[in-house]
């Protein structure tokens, strides 16, 4: 009997209470409606509105710069791929002919050889010098001797210049008597080379375009490769020296 | 004729009414503006969503695309060498060198007025000439050519005579240095 007594008065308080709050509600209900509603919506802008829109810009540029990578990537992929690499690999021979990675003393030879006999000179001596550095190219000196008719000599000069082996002519030094059209020649020449490059560039670097210039020079690389490859089949074949060496 | 109205009610009821009136408005435009906040937010999350969907996929491009270019290495090292050599050689290749230079400004000055017996040019492109002129009116024409503006062109900056000696047979003998522009 009591527990039921207590049960009915512990009701009758809830009741009392609810009406308590109804009440109260009922009287002040024109603020806590407004301020239940504020609270609501600032709790939404604070934990939902806010942080999702600063999020989404933050991805926007995140997003923009993928995009522009992937645009990047994609011309990138594509003028890659315009390349033919059995024409690529070809000029890069011509390019490595003309200005080699290392040292490559017996192609030289074989160039100066060709281009003094093209030249209507004679190899009198020929000695190989120190490297040294020209103009931040990594260099190697050949001292000439030749000989041959002075009207030539510019040819001589212009030939060097211009062969498909970067040379530079360092000095000269002529000496030639009155009567004599014929002059002794002392070319001292820097022969160029180069290490190669250390950075053959990441994912994200840009490739250089070929010129027209630079086509222009890989045809005139070619060119001249192919004028000395033939020089070199008819110069091989002309006998040297006496022909009776016990004369 | 006009009617008269009389207020019976009491105005405690009157202003209850107008009371009730005012929470209406107020309980419509709070459910709106809850309305209107869950609708940003929703928006606001599907908004990331598709962002990030779209984030992915363009990931997923750049990836397929790096991939692409890491296959393709080797041509872009050959390009890049081929770019590295062709700059230098561009720069060097048919580019006359300070001495072909100071030779050629000298044969085209000196002609035939000199016979020259010794010739020098240097690695700074000085030219030392030693020769030998047949008569002074070449030897004017030498000196003339050498010094005038005009006929070398402004490209000589110096010459200077080491020595100068005539011969009993008339030939002058000459020794002389030249510094190119």
């Amino acid at each position: 009997m009591e527990f039921i007594e207590s049960v009915l008065r512990l009701n009758q308080d809830n009741i009392m209470k609810k009406e308590t709050i109804i009440k109260f509600y009922s009287l002040y209900k024109l603020y806590i409606f407004p301020g239940i509603v504020t609270l609501s919506c600032l709790f939404l802008v604070v934990f939902a509105i806010y942080p999702q829109m600063s999020k989404f810009i933050t991805s926007q540029k995140v997003e923009g710069n993928l995009l522009t990578k992937s645009k990047f990537l994609v011309d990138k992929v594509q003028a890659l791929e315009s390349y033919s690499g059995e024409d690529l690999s070809r000029k890069v021979e011509f390019a490595l002919a003309s200005y080699p990675v290392e040292k490559d003393l017996g192609n030289v030879i074989g160039t100066l050889q060709q281009l003094i006999v093209k030249s209507g000179f004679n190899i009198v001596s020929f000695s190989v010098g120190n490297s040294a550095t020209e103009q931040g190219s990594l260099s190697f000196g050949v001292k000439l001797e030749v000989k041959g008719s002075r009207a030539l000599f510019p040819t001589l000069l212009s030939n060097l210049e211009n062969s498909s082996r970067l040379m530079r002519v360092i000095a000269i030094e002529t000496s030639s008597n009155n009567t004599s059209s014929v002059m002794d020649v002392s070319l001292s020449l820097a022969v160029l080379y180069s290490l190669p490059p250390k950075d053959f560039g990441s994912i994200d670097s840009p490739i250089p375009k070929l010129s027209q210039k630079d086509e222009e020079l890989i045809t005139r690389l070619a060119g001249n490769g192919t004028i000395s490859n033939i020089s070199s089949t008819t110069t091989t074949s002309v006998p040297r020296g006496k022909v009776n060496p016990f004369e | 004729m006009d009617k008269i109205s009389i207020n019976l009610l009491p105005p405690e009821f009157r202003q209850e009414e107008l009371k009730q009136k005012k929470f209406y408005k107020i309980q419509v435009m709070g459910v709106m503006i809850i309305f209107l906040m869950a609708f940003l937010t929703s928006m606001s999350i599907a908004l990331r969503i598709l962002q990030s969907h779209n984030i992915s996929q363009v990931q997923l491009s750049v990836n397929a695309q790096e991939q692409k270019v890491s296959d393709l290495k080797g041509t872009q090292a050959s390009l890049l060498l081929l770019k590295n050599r062709l700059g230098v050689i561009g720069q060097y290749l048919g580019t006359p060198s300070k001495q072909t230079f100071a030779y050629a400004l000298i044969d085209q000055l000196v002609g035939t007025a000199i016979s020259i017996n010794a010739l020098s040019i240097d690695r700074t492109g000085d030219v030392s000439i030693v020769g030998l002129i047949p008569d002074s009116v070449a030897l004017e024409t030498l000196i003339e050519s050498l010094t005038t503006k005009e006929k070398n062109e402004n490209k000589i900056s110096q010459i200077s005579i080491d020595s100068l000696s005539r011969g009993k047979d008339g030939v002058y003998r000459i020794s002389l240095k030249i510094k190119p522009r």
